[in-house]
């Protein structure tokens, strides 16, 4: 199975060396980082390590950069796409888990969960994971516990999906959409670290807003 | 309604009006797009005119004043003008995504032949 990594990156200058190398060392599946205009240096970082990366000319978000993504893969031929978050929270030595079960036929989406056999802590963060969950539950009936995980696995119909509705975004109102499509989503079991540099996307009005949009979106539109 | 407000009306009117054709002809605003504001503009006119008219109509439909008839029609047609405004927006703002999107591969590929 061809697998391609898609290494999202806005101003990860600091991260996403690491995150490249951990990658390359850890599993031996294709990579592509895509710098979504960053304003500090992350460009140069990947010319100057050879990375190979996809540069975009203006910035335009997460939801693009994973779609810019998709694109690569499905033109290449990927038969799975991996989204792997480019600021060091992730650890690559878990995507071949996500692989296996997408190469089993457990699932034609593999989640990278925090919490699919441990225990959610107990947190701001965790209480919108959980509210999120609740809403997916009622609509679908499937229980997904980390469902805020930026670390997932898809199959190259999904790919395909992706491509042809350009409203889906990277989020969890997509899983929503698949598996109302009779799509199969498995969650498995990873570990993630604490970001080590550089500033998180979600302030508090962000996050009012992205709660919004996904309650909205998953019990209304999905 | 009162004179007064007749008469703002129609003067606001016909400014909006030279308005929308003076943007035309300078090239800042597509026709299609200034017609339904110069259409907008005409009904108001209309309705300053036949006041006695859309007194008629609001008595009919149980407005206390006739004036709120003719602010709740101005408030349906700019409620629906955002409206549409937002959706082309985002059609708009797939359409920037996708070409950056070219841009990107094109570039990537360019890159790629020179190594």
């Amino acid at each position: 199975m061809k697998v391609l990594i898609i290494i999202p990156a806005y101003n990860e200058a600091l991260n996403i060396k690491k995150t490249v190398k951990d990658v390359t060392n850890n599993t031996k599946y294709d990579y592509i980082v895509i710098n979504d205009c960053s304003k500090d240096n992350t460009k140069e970082v990947c010319e100057k390590n050879n990375f190979n990366y996809i540069s975009l000319p203006v910035n335009y978000g997460l939801t693009s950069a994973i779609n810019i993504g998709m694109k690569y893969a499905y033109n290449n031929g990927y038969d799975v796409a991996i989204q792997f978050d480019g600021d060091g929270q992730h650890d690559a030595k878990y995507l071949k888990n996500l692989v296996k079960t997408i190469e089993n036929g457990q699932a034609d989406v593999a989640i990278g969960s925090r919490f699919a056999e441990q225990r959610k802590p107990f947190s701001m963060r965790m209480i919108g994971s959980t509210l999120i969950s609740m809403c997916i539950f009622l609509r679908t009936g499937k229980r997904l516990k980390d469902t805020t995980s930026g670390m997932r696995a898809y199959k190259r119909e999904i790919i395909k999906e992706f491509l042809d509705n350009p409203t889906l975004t990277p989020e969890p109102d997509t899983m929503v959409y698949l598996l109302r499509k009779k799509y199969k989503i498995k969650e498995v079991q990873v570990e993630m670290r604490e970001r080590e540099f550089g500033e998180s996307y979600l302030n508090p009005i962000k996050s009012i807003e992205y709660m919004c949009n996904m309650i909205f979106s998953i019990i209304f539109m999905r | 309604m009162s004179i007064t407000l007749r008469i703002v009306l129609i003067i606001c009117s016909v400014l909006s009006f030279i308005l929308c054709i003076v943007k035309v002809k300078q090239s800042k605003m597509q026709v299609t797009d200034s017609v339904i504001w110069m259409i907008g503009t005409i009904v108001l006119v209309l309705m300053s005119i036949f006041n006695k008219a859309v007194e008629w109509i609001a008595m009919k439909l149980g407005f206390i004043a006739p004036v709120n008839f003719v602010f709740l029609i101005i408030i349906a047609f700019l409620l629906i003008q955002g409206f549409l405004a937002d959706i082309r927006i985002s059609i708009l703002n797939n359409k920037v995504k996708d070409l950056n999107h070219y841009i990107a591969l094109e570039e990537y590929d360019k890159n790629r032949k020179k190594k």
